[in-house]
């Protein structure tokens, strides 16, 4: 990169004939061809938030604090959901097992909860344990409301309540249209990509990964 | 009066063999713990001439089971509705599969492990009802 602008600056100093306007655009241009290729642009940043949630062993965390100086892939997710989330939660995994295979470490997974009243850490829990999920270097976040919506607000994630079923007994359950994402956030808690959760490309995933 | 007899045998027969035109392939359901939901998909192959409707779905492997349709919004907004029927064409394949039609399997009763298989029964307008089993596994998509 740094021998492209030479050369690029070599260029420039050889045409005497371009004015001083004209040579500003063209580095600017030449910086941000040679610079900025393949760089990730912050989306949205959780910057200095503390976010205090709890994993599906009931241990308290704050978000985003205690994956700071790691590469985070997180969803978003209901359990209820029986067709979309599970679709991405699987793609999570596949995710994992793919980091695994390249050996690529430094590297958190979160999926985390926007119906903490129903995702309790026991429900959390039973649900990776099901899909035999490897929690090493996976959390699965729920907390308070208020705090959960903040997140997601904050990713630009939205999930609002549709439909629900009432059971003989009374109980009810609800359901959510939301967002399909998983985000990819670097080390320093800011997004620096989004992808459609449930039809990923892994090989697009990893190669951003490896960019930041 | 014998050739009426065997119009009717005829019909019957005609009738018969359209119901046994509607075959259910590769069925599987994710994987789901107790008192969780689950979904269910399979591909439904029409061979005869008749359409016909898919009208109902029931388990015993949970309380509740609905035909769902899974749809999509604007921004990548994803939600989900019960469905009254799903048309079946004649000569056609339907497929029930992630993102896409459903059978929801609400409030299991017990565990589905992968490796786990669980029995249900479709019910169709004109075919009446056909027993599947299907297999607990995680799709590779």
């Amino acid at each position: 990169m740094l021998r492209n602008n030479k050369k690029f600056l070599h260029f420039i100093m050889k045409n005497k004939s371009i004015k001083m306007k004209q040579f500003l655009i063209l580095l600017v241009l030449g910086l941000s061809i040679t610079g900025c290729k393949n760089k990730l642009q912050v989306i949205d940043e959780f910057g200095d938030n503390k976010y205090n949630l709890i994993d599906q062993n009931s241990k308290q965390v704050v978000f985003p604090d205690f994956v700071k100086g790691k590469v985070v892939i997180m969803n978003y997710i209901f359990t209820n959901c029986p067709d979309i989330c599970p679709i991405n939660t699987n793609n999570m995994r596949l995710i994992q097992e793919r980091l695994k295979k390249e050996k690529i470490t430094n590297v958190e997974l979160i999926s985390l909860s926007f119906d903490p009243k129903n995702d309790t850490p026991d429900i959390l829990t039973k649900f990776a344990m099901v899909r035999n999920l490897d929690l090493n270097n996976w959390e699965f976040l729920t907390g308070n409301k208020v705090v959960t919506d903040a997140i997601i607000n904050n990713a630009g994630v939205i999930a609002v309540i549709s439909d629900s079923t009432i059971f003989r007994d009374g109980r009810k359950i609800y359901y959510y249209i939301h967002t399909d994402r998983i985000s990819l956030i670097d080390t320093e808690g800011r997004i620096r990509k989004n992808y459609l959760g449930s039809k990923i490309n892994i090989d697009e995933i990893v190669n951003d990964l490896k960019t930041l | 009066m014998k050739s009426n007899l065997l119009f009717i045998f005829f019909i019957i027969c005609k009738i018969v063999n359209a119901q046994s035109e509607i075959v259910i392939k590769e069925a599987w359901a994710r994987p789901a713990a107790k008192h969780a939901n689950s979904a269910l998909y399979f591909s439904i192959h029409n061979n005869g001439e008749i359409p016909d409707t898919l009208i109902s779905a029931n388990s015993k492997s949970a309380d509740i089971t609905e035909v769902h349709e899974t749809f999509k919004r604007e921004n990548n907004q994803m939600g989900m509705h019960a469905l009254k029927f799903i048309a079946i064409p004649s000569k056609s394949v339907i497929k029930l599969k992630p993102g896409e039609f459903h059978i929801m399997l609400i409030d299991l009763k017990k565990d589905l492990k992968l490796g786990d298989f669980i029995k249900a029964t479709i019910q169709f307008k004109n075919s009446g009802a056909l027993k599947i089993k299907a297999i607990v596994k995680d799709s590779g998509e």
